[in-house]
């Protein structure tokens, strides 16, 4: 059992369901919060072997996406290994808007929340007759269905399969080009991350929230106390594929291009495991999730490279697919519920202290 | 209210921030000279590209033990991106960050979706792609593709299968599923609609679990007598492999991805037998003037050409165009991305007889490095000369 804060009472509702109650978690957020500023100047300053802000800034957006799917897989139980696809549809909708029809960038990506939310209702309503495993192969239509018509579909693409966005503008500000750019797009990206995963967290402490968790539990029970199991499945998918979208829609105008070759099924499958290694049903272990199999990665190639310098460079890649795949053996063995169990462990460690329970 | 002055505060917090964003900096120094290597070494790709890219490694090795570029050693930036396309933005990113003067890329895709970055960076980049849409400079100023386009190679490819049926024929086109594979399809229908020959043409894309069986089948029922291939060379030795084990009569052409070694290895001399290559790079047997300089500086690690194979060189010269550039731009005092693309603009580079007709050319108004390429056919396992220096 986890330990809870004893000695804080409440003489108002408001008090009561505020996100944080007590000061310690007031102490932490001011550090988190400390930490976030601090960051660009970290990774391009005394932490730069370690940290880079276009590693760091592809995080922010994969944050995004991975808290979309933790509420679909670890709040609704609903499998889906379409999430790829819909990050996809989020980037050529963006792109659409920005780069076809030349309309402002914001209108672009809230276009992108919108379209893909209705999109993954849709692609969603399986999930009424289908569970488990049957949902999973389910969904993987949808991914494939998308990358096909995204790649078939040669009006989207100016090159190849890509369609090339140009720097982000908006109103008489543009983006800067070389490391300037990445600076500026970390604050742009911070918001829409901490907006994303405030959100989510919001979300799943609200009545559409316990009702899929509901569904989650036990979907006839679930039905026999009232819930609609048909809408809050629905909502779901459409919740989940709005976050992709959102992801999707800012990943292209960072990379400044959209192509369905960056969506594909081993996405979808590298979002699962994000959601899967960070925690079920936890919004902090998704952004634990995105940040563990987004940089972990890297900085094994980072270490592999600096071991052996480049006479190695052929071996390193296949090293570190060993390394990371024993890293998340040794994960699942010793702590299948994520990287938010241990840090809920850690907590319970200090505030049981000196006892065990 | 509090809300408010906090999101304020935090506002005012970030901007001040981002007055000290780090400035870019020019790499004209007496210190070592940053170069970028993109590459697949685990990928769909790996088969060609690990030997490409260790060719890249061997010249940059060998020139350094020269004394490098007018006495500065090269330092070469070199990881896989496992084909994925947008791992090459991350590696891309990174390289630029360390101050890479000029990158050296790899497939199709990723080269296409840097096309933006590659703009407004002003970044020379050569890529081991060859899509006709990188060589005009009007559209992608700093784009340079060594050897004859795939376009190029694939109306060369025609034109010898249409002169070779001598009539009618039908041509299955076998191409890898992405932007590398689709690169010269429709460049090849246009090519056979203008010169009038005679060829009926299909496109198949090639499946990824290596069976050709099924493809080739229905590339036979619509009577295809000649199968050109866009792909690299493991899996077009599938097809040479099922080829034979069907024992149906079509002509394999491999455009220069899988026209090597690795495929006659691959199939087996026996399936590879007869399929035809059309290859812009020399094979390691041939006796061109360019293969020496990487023969020697093989010898002195125990290998041989044979060992490597042909895209040894092709890295190695490729590399050889980027380093002239440099050398020249740096003679000029500048080592920005403008001066290196006016460089490999001003005169042709010499590389020995290895790629295309023997020199690479570029000009302001075209980054068509070459246009000649070699014809081959395979005979008793070996690369052996239909005709040299054929330009479409």
């Amino acid at each position: 059992m986890a330990a809870s804060s004893t000695g804080t009472y409440f003489t108002s509702y408001r008090a009561e369901s505020a996100l944080r109650r007590t000061k310690a978690e007031w102490a932490r957020l001011a550090l988190i919060a400390g930490f976030l500023l601090a960051l660009p100047s970290l990774a391009t300053g005394p932490l730069h072997q370690v940290l880079e802000l276009h590693v760091i800034n592809m995080v922010l957006i994969v944050v995004i996406g991975a808290v979309g799917l933790n509420i679909l897989i670890g709040y609704t139980g609903q499998i889906s290994l379409g999430h790829g696809g819909f990050l996809c549809v989020g980037a050529f909708t963006a792109g659409v808007f920005y780069q076809r029809f030349d309309l402002p960038a914001p209108v672009g990506i809230f276009a992108a929340v919108v379209f893909t939310a209705a999109l993954g209702a849709f692609f969603g309503l399986p999930a009424l007759r289908l569970k488990g495993l049957y949902l999973a192969i389910a969904t993987l239509a949808s991914q494939t269905v998308i990358i096909f018509v995204a790649s078939q579909w040669s009006w989207l693409h100016d090159q190849g399969e890509t369609m090339n966005l140009s720097r982000l503008r908006i109103g008489g500000f543009e983006i800067a080009a070389r490391g300037a750019g990445h600076w500026q797009w970390y604050w742009i990206l911070l918001v829409f991350a901490v907006l994303s995963v405030y959100a989510g967290r919001n979300l799943v402490r609200s009545s559409v929230g316990r009702s899929f968790m509901a569904v989650r539990d036990q979907d006839i029970a679930a039905a026999a106390i009232g819930v609609n199991v048909t809408r809050a499945k629905v909502t779901s998918f459409a919740v989940s594929s709005g976050f992709a979208g959102l992801a999707g829609a800012l990943w292209a105008h960072y990379r400044g291009n959209a192509t369905p070759e960056t969506f594909v099924l081993e996405t979808s499958i590298l979002f699962v495991a994000m959601v899967i290694v960070g925690g079920l049903g936890s919004i902090a272990g998704a952004v634990y999730g995105a940040a563990f199999m987004w940089m972990v990665p890297e900085l094994i190639t980072k270490a592999l490279l600096n071991v052996g310098g480049s006479e190695w460079t052929s071996r390193v890649p296949h090293l570190e697919m060993i390394f990371f795949g024993l890293l998340i053996m040794l994960f699942l063995i010793f702590e299948p519920r994520g990287l938010d169990r241990i840090w809920q462990r850690t907590k319970d460690y200090f505030r049981f202290w000196p006892f065990r329970y | 209210m509090k809300i408010r002055s906090a999101a304020a505060a935090s506002l005012a917090l970030a901007l001040a921030l981002s007055a000290c964003a780090p400035s870019d900096d020019a790499a004209d120094d007496d210190g070592p000279i940053t170069v970028g290597l993109i590459a697949d070494l685990s990928g769909a790709t790996a088969d060609v590209g690990t030997p490409y890219h260790n060719g890249m490694l061997g010249y940059i090795d060998w020139l350094n033990d020269q004394g490098g570029i007018d006495g500065r050693q090269i330092r070469a930036l070199a990881e896989d991106y496992a084909y994925i396309p947008d791992n090459a933005v991350t590696l891309y990113d990174r390289f630029i960050r360390e101050g890479a003067v000029a990158i050296q890329g790899w497939g199709t895709g990723d080269t296409n979706i840097l096309a933006e970055r590659i703009n407004d960076d002003e970044i020379p980049f050569m890529s081991a792609s060859y899509d006709e849409t990188l060589v005009d400079p009007s559209t992608r100023p700093y784009n340079f593709v060594v050897a004859p386009t795939y376009s190029d190679q694939m109306r060369v490819a025609l034109n010898w299968i249409a002169e070779d049926a001598g009539g009618e024929a039908g041509v299955a086109v076998f191409h890898h599923d992405s932007a590398f594979g689709q690169a010269p399809l429709a460049d090849g229908a246009a090519w056979v609609e203008e010169q009038g020959l005679d060829l009926s043409l299909t496109n198949f894309p090639m499946p990824g679990d290596g069976n050709m069986v099924g493809l080739l089948r229905r590339a036979h029922n619509q009577n295809k007598t000649y199968v050109v291939i866009q792909n690299v060379s493991t899996p077009a030795a599938n097809v040479a492999r099922d080829l034979a084990d069907q024992g149906l009569d079509m002509t394999i052409v491999c455009l220069n991805w899988c026209g090597d070694e690795i495929f006659i290895d691959t199939a087996g001399p026996a399936a590879a037998e007869g399929h035809v290559f059309v290859q812009p790079f020399t094979p390691p047997q041939a006796d061109v003037p360019g293969l020496a300089d990487v023969a020697e500086y093989l010898d002195g690690r125990g290998q041989t050409l044979e060992d490597v194979g042909l895209h040894y060189a092709q890295g190695w010269y490729t590399m050889h165009v980027m380093a002239e550039g440099i050398r020249r731009a740096l003679d000029g005092g500048s080592l920005s991305g403008e001066a290196i693309k006016e460089a490999l603009e001003s005169a042709p580079i010499e590389t020995g007889g290895v790629v295309g007709g023997g020199t690479v050319s570029f000009s302001p108004d075209s980054h068509r490095g070459s246009s000649g390429t070699g014809i081959y056919r395979v005979e008793n396992g070996e690369m052996t000369v239909v005709e040299l220096g054929v330009t479409p």
